[in-house]
């Protein structure tokens, strides 16, 4: 229970998260429950979990929001509830329902940001780059403005004063696909400054183009944590084949990873664990009409994790 | 532009502060528009004779034929006060619990600000604002002083607005702390308005009662009404008021810092 969750063994990089036995519950339900967890400086820690799994309740406790009811978080080693003014000094945040002061425009609302955290912690520039970037019109009153483009303006301020520790919290939500690359862009631009990025997501294919590991909530614990590349070798996947022809089912359930194989007409609905290369190699000889791929469900990968251990 | 949450915090207060600004303006206009003709009733005496006892102490009546009574009964005895406590209340309790309840504190509570130093800034705002209403308030019967012969004089009027602005002030402290404190801007504004409420009946009935006469004291509006506002000068029962607010403030300060901050 007490084991650590941490990125590789004889790790030797500072952790700038450490998080011991955190554990936050309303009642007798456990929001998050005793949560051991140390996020390295310089990673991007995707932080996974269905809805109401204790994501933002994490989250909120290492932004000192949350008392933690057992158990502590350490953000550069400053702990999270007690010494909050000195976390809150390196860290940006972006809430996952973040809402702005509606009769500000972006700018005023930046500044007053800015204000808060001392002039001289911010750059204009960077915020006028970041505008730029993502295309806001920073002149506009935030309550004129999308629910895309006013989760902008919660990205830029949690970007705008360049902290050592970004967390955000489903920071993706509302975005179109062009700002989403966009924000991919910009979270691999603060992990190659040394940076450390922590972002929640329910789903692990908005994560993983630039997460280097991922750590997996359910119900309130964490369930996994792992690199990417172990978690995708592993992941289950729900492909829909359809064949030219008639489905060569014999020849499918000999792959290795293949299971729960069902023929409708011409499709194979199939599950497979880790590698694609094999099934489709395979598979590619009897004229692969069409193959549909279903977003990975965690479920599926708690799953494929509990039967290997 | 703004620095700090208290210049914050006092633009937002900007708009609801002109609307009940020209409401003050428009009340005290009004009741100074009619002070000539209630002077000139022939049979002024007889007609507040006719008052009960109790009316008669609670709004002054026996002083009506006076500037500063008339001003009192009409103005200061209960329209005033309730503006400055719907005004005081409802910004109270929208500065804190209003801005948590709608999300908007989440990012500021991020800041290297303390929650002290938002808590202390907001206070600051609210004061100033009441104060502020209260100096609208002073202009405005200054003005209708000057241009009638109600002969009241800047000293009175200052100890009657001070009455107003020292009640808004307790109550307005008491729905930011209560917010504070809790994060519920309807709590806020519930428990508020009830301590006023049961403030305001505890006056009447130490006014009417013989035998409660001795608790009317502690009641902030006895403290604020009883010997005037309007000419009284500035008596001992002010302090209690401002200490009122302040304990109220004080009290909430390690409450806000030690809980939970809600979502929207």
């Amino acid at each position: 229970m007490k084991e650590h969750h941490g990125y590789g063994a004889g790790d030797v990089s500072e952790a700038v998260i450490e998080a011991t036995g955190l554990t936050k519950g309303y009642g007798a339900t456990l929001a998050l429950d005793s949560l051991d967890l140390e996020v390295p400086a310089g990673a991007v820690f995707g932080y996974l979990g269905p809805n109401g799994a204790g994501k933002t309740t994490t989250i909120r406790l290492l932004l000192g929001l949350l008392r933690p009811t057992s158990g502590q978080a350490t953000i550069h080693g400053h702990d999270t509830w007690r010494e909050r003014n000195e976390v809150h000094r390196r860290v940006g945040y972006l809430p996952g329902d973040f809402y702005g002061y509606a009769a500000l425009t972006a700018t005023q609302y930046l500044r007053y940001l800015a204000r808060l955290r001392g002039r001289a912690d911010v750059d204009w520039d960077v915020v006028e780059v970041l505008a730029k970037r993502f295309h806001l019109d920073l002149d506009r009153r935030i309550a004129t403005l999308s629910h895309g483009n006013r989760q902008k303006v919660g990205l830029i301020q949690a970007f705008m004063h360049e902290p050592d520790l970004v967390v955000l919290d489903e920071p993706t939500s509302g975005l179109d696909p062009l700002m989403q690359n966009e924000f991919l862009a910009l979270v691999r631009e603060a992990r190659d400054a040394g940076r450390t990025v922590v972002l929640s997501s329910h789903a692990l294919d908005e994560v993983e183009a630039v997460a280097d590991m991922v750590g997996i909530l359910r119900e309130g614990r964490l369930v996994v944590v792992d690199e990417v590349a172990n978690l995708r070798s592993r992941a289950r996947r729900r492909l829909d084949l359809t064949f030219e022809g008639s489905v060569p089912a014999a020849a499918l359930r000999q792959v290795a990873g293949v299971r729960d194989l069902g023929v409708d007409g011409r499709t194979a609905r199939l599950t497979v664990d880790g590698s694609l290369s094999e099934l489709l190699e395979l598979a590619a000889p009897f004229g692969i009409e069409n193959v549909s791929s279903h977003e990975t469900d965690l479920e599926d990968i708690f799953l494929a994790y509990y039967e290997d251990r | 532009m703004f620095g700090t949450v208290l210049t914050k915090s006092l633009r937002d207060q900007v708009r609801s502060f002109t609307g009940w600004s020209i409401g003050i303006v428009v009340l005290v206009v009004l009741m100074v528009a009619l002070w000539p003709s209630v002077r000139d009733m022939p049979d002024l005496e007889t007609f507040l004779a006719n008052y009960p006892e109790g009316v008669k102490e609670l709004f002054g009546i026996e002083a009506f034929g006076t500037g500063a009574g008339y001003l009192n009964a009409e103005l200061f005895s209960l329209m005033l006060p309730a503006v400055f406590l719907v005004y005081s209340i409802g910004r109270g309790a929208r500065l804190v619990a209003g801005d948590e309840q709608n999300g908007t504190l989440e990012v500021v509570l991020s800041t290297p600000v303390s929650r002290v130093r938002v808590l202390l800034e907001t206070a600051g705002a609210l004061v100033a604002s009441v104060a502020a209403l209260g100096g609208v308030l002073l202009i405005a019967a200054l003005g209708g002083d000057l241009v009638t012969d109600m002969h009241v004089g800047v000293p009175a009027l200052a100890t009657g607005t001070l009455a107003m602005v020292l009640l808004g002030w307790e109550h307005g402290l008491l729905a930011l702390a209560v917010g504070a404190a809790t994060g519920r801007r309807g709590l806020a504004v519930g428990v508020a308005a009830g301590f006023a409420l049961l403030s305001y009946i505890l006056y009447v009935a130490a006014t009417l009662v013989s035998s409660l006469s001795t608790w009317g004291p502690i009641s902030p509006f006895h403290q604020a009404l009883h010997s005037g506002p309007v000419g009284a000068g500035v008596p001992v029962g002010y302090v209690w008021m401002f200490l009122g607010g302040a304990v109220f403030l004080g009290a909430s300060l390690p409450m806000f810092g030690r809980r939970d901050i809600a979502t929207a």
